[in-house]
């Protein structure tokens, strides 16, 4: 039972994270970026190739590196695309998120790459007469303590202000002086930031990593975007915590059926929408801007 | 005139995609004005706002403020330079509670020292904002809300603020209101462009004012003319309306 919690939180403290990246780029420029997940995938191949020097320093470089992908993303890509219609950002993501899976094709072969990272995490700690695994711990713990973060900034700091302000109302918010390519680079840059936590903890679980190791993750996280409401920050992390941890529940409940998780799960989401079209935390009509 | 136009305007064509809606605009302001600007429904008021602070796109013409030429540069980047735009429909965030949409004019602002003064100075100005200043903008009345969207400006310190119908929807009371803060922005020393409906009440209190029609302005008007019934219903309408 403690086991299940702590799986339910950590799970749901991922998503939450992956889903807040989403939300935050796509709160200021209304871009669904499904090249996140790529952003997941990069992140976790430098933490693979650079383990050799030491965890740390291979965490320094993965996040530093998801950064600056992020942001040659934004440059390179969407900031051509400003005032574009958001279909043609998304079809553009889409083409990013391939162009980047068949560059770690190209760079890493289509095989896993494996690695150990932080070893002992796959070990458990012994509570009482019950057993938690340190993985599930520690993603908890990194993932509350990120999130808690992220709130803070993004409530108590200018720069939330602004971000917050830019994902209401682009234009007005520029009509005040916000830098709109400032913003909109922050808004890639933290989510680059946690794109890299995410592909540390997925790679830990996983002990491996191939082109496709972002797809999955960036999918559901984007389903916990919609159910918490497109366009609001902490909708989109608490839909995204929901979606993690009721695939936890699930995955637990059903057993030996575990295979139907998922389309439990679309159901349950479905349902959610029908009763909210505009997600648990949206409200109204969702307006398209920029 | 007393001092050479602060902002100037020539030959300003502007629209969306293909379609232009204003045509050959010429304007000028210079520090400590205020000007009017009237006209129907889709004359073009809000358009000539947009392309003077950067947020539609002109097509043809100059915009010259403070010396420097400003068409083409971004919103943000003209807001900085000390003009500043209240666009119609107030366009308060209504997520963020006063005291964060105060905060934010203060994003525009050239001179970084003063900050809490200013907002200080709004909440004198308006005090409303100070006993609701925690509360979600969203939950203002929308005269409060006028204030906040007018307040968020002026603590950038503007030199010329343009505002969008500030009136739009308002009681009779309040929009006295909100022209009594005019004329208090105006005492402190700022320009004022407003676009209004309520025509008589503008030309009778700016220092001059145009009247737009179809993307042109075909009259001017000052104070001394508010009750020349003849010339405004002719540039409004663009005929002369029989009278009884």
């Amino acid at each position: 039972m403690m086991q299940l919690i702590v799986d339910a939180l950590s799970n749901g403290g991922l998503y939450g994270l992956a889903a807040l990246g989403v939300g935050l780029v796509f709160g200021v420029m209304r871009l669904v970026n499904f090249a996140h997940g790529e952003l997941i995938a990069g992140a976790a191949y430098l933490l693979v190739t650079s383990l050799s020097f030491g965890l740390v320093p291979a965490l320094i470089i993965s996040i530093v590196g998801a950064m600056l992908l992020a942001l040659l993303l934004e440059l390179g890509v969407f900031s051509r695309l400003r005032g574009a219609d958001p279909s043609v950002l998304l079809i553009a993501s889409f083409g990013v998120s391939v162009l980047l899976q068949r560059i770690y094709e190209t760079i890493f072969g289509a095989l896993p790459l494996s690695g150990q990272a932080a070893a002992w995490m796959s070990g458990v700690w012994q509570v009482g007469n019950t057993q938690i695994s340190r993985g599930s711990l520690v993603t908890v713990v990194l993932t509350l303590t990120l999130l808690v973060a992220m709130k803070l900034t993004i409530e108590r700091t200018t720069l939330g202000l602004q971000l917050r302000a830019a994902s209401a109302d682009f234009q007005t918010a520029q009509l005040l002086g916000v830098r709109s390519n400032r913003v909109i680079g922050a808004a890639f840059a933290l989510s680059g930031l946690l794109a890299a936590v995410v592909g540390f903890i997925v790679f830990t679980q996983r002990g491996q990593v191939d082109p496709l190791f972002g797809v999955n993750i960036t999918i559901l996280a984007l389903v916990g975007t919609v159910i918490g409401g497109l366009g609001s920050l902490q909708g989109a992390a608490v839909g995204g915590m929901v979606v993690g941890a009721t695939i936890s529940v699930l995955s637990n409940a059903l057993g030996n059926d575990r295979t139907y998780t998922y389309s439990v799960l679309f159901v349950l989401v479905i349902v959610v929408l029908l009763v909210k079209p505009a997600g648990l935390f949206g409200q109204g009509t969702i307006k398209e801007r920029v | 005139m007393t001092s050479s136009p602060m902002l100037q305007v020539q030959g300003l064509c502007a629209g969306y995609g293909g379609l232009t809606v204003i045509y050959d605009v010429d304007l000028s302001v210079s520090p400590g004005e205020m000007v009017g600007i009237v006209g129907p429904n889709g004359a073009g008021k809000s358009t000539l706002l947009g392309a003077i602070a950067g947020s539609v796109r002109a097509t043809a013409g100059s915009v010259e403020f403070s010396g420097t030429k400003i068409l083409g540069s971004k919103p943000e980047n003209i807001v900085r330079r000390g003009l500043a735009l209240v666009p119609e429909g107030r366009h308060i965030f209504t997520d963020l509670t006063v005291s964060e949409n105060l905060r934010l004019g203060l994003t525009a602002r050239r001179d970084q020292s003063g900050k809490s003064a200013a907002l200080a100075a709004m909440t004198e100005l308006f005090p409303v904002l100070a006993t609701h200043s925690d509360q979600r903008a969203g939950l203002l009345s929308g005269g409060q809300q006028q204030q906040l969207a007018i307040a968020r400006a002026l603590v950038a310190k503007p030199d010329l603020i343009m505002l969008d119908e500030p009136s739009l929807g308002l009681s009779p009371t309040v929009v006295r209101d909100v022209f009594s803060v005019m004329a208090e922005i105006r005492a402190q020393g700022t320009a004022i462009v407003v676009v209004e409906q309520r025509a008589h009440l503008v030309i009778g209190t700016a220092d001059r004012t145009h009247v737009l029609r179809e993307g042109r302005i075909r009259d001017t008007l000052t104070p001394a003319e508010e009750n020349d019934e003849l010339r405004l219903s002719t540039a409004y309408f663009g005929t002369e309306l029989l009278t009884p």
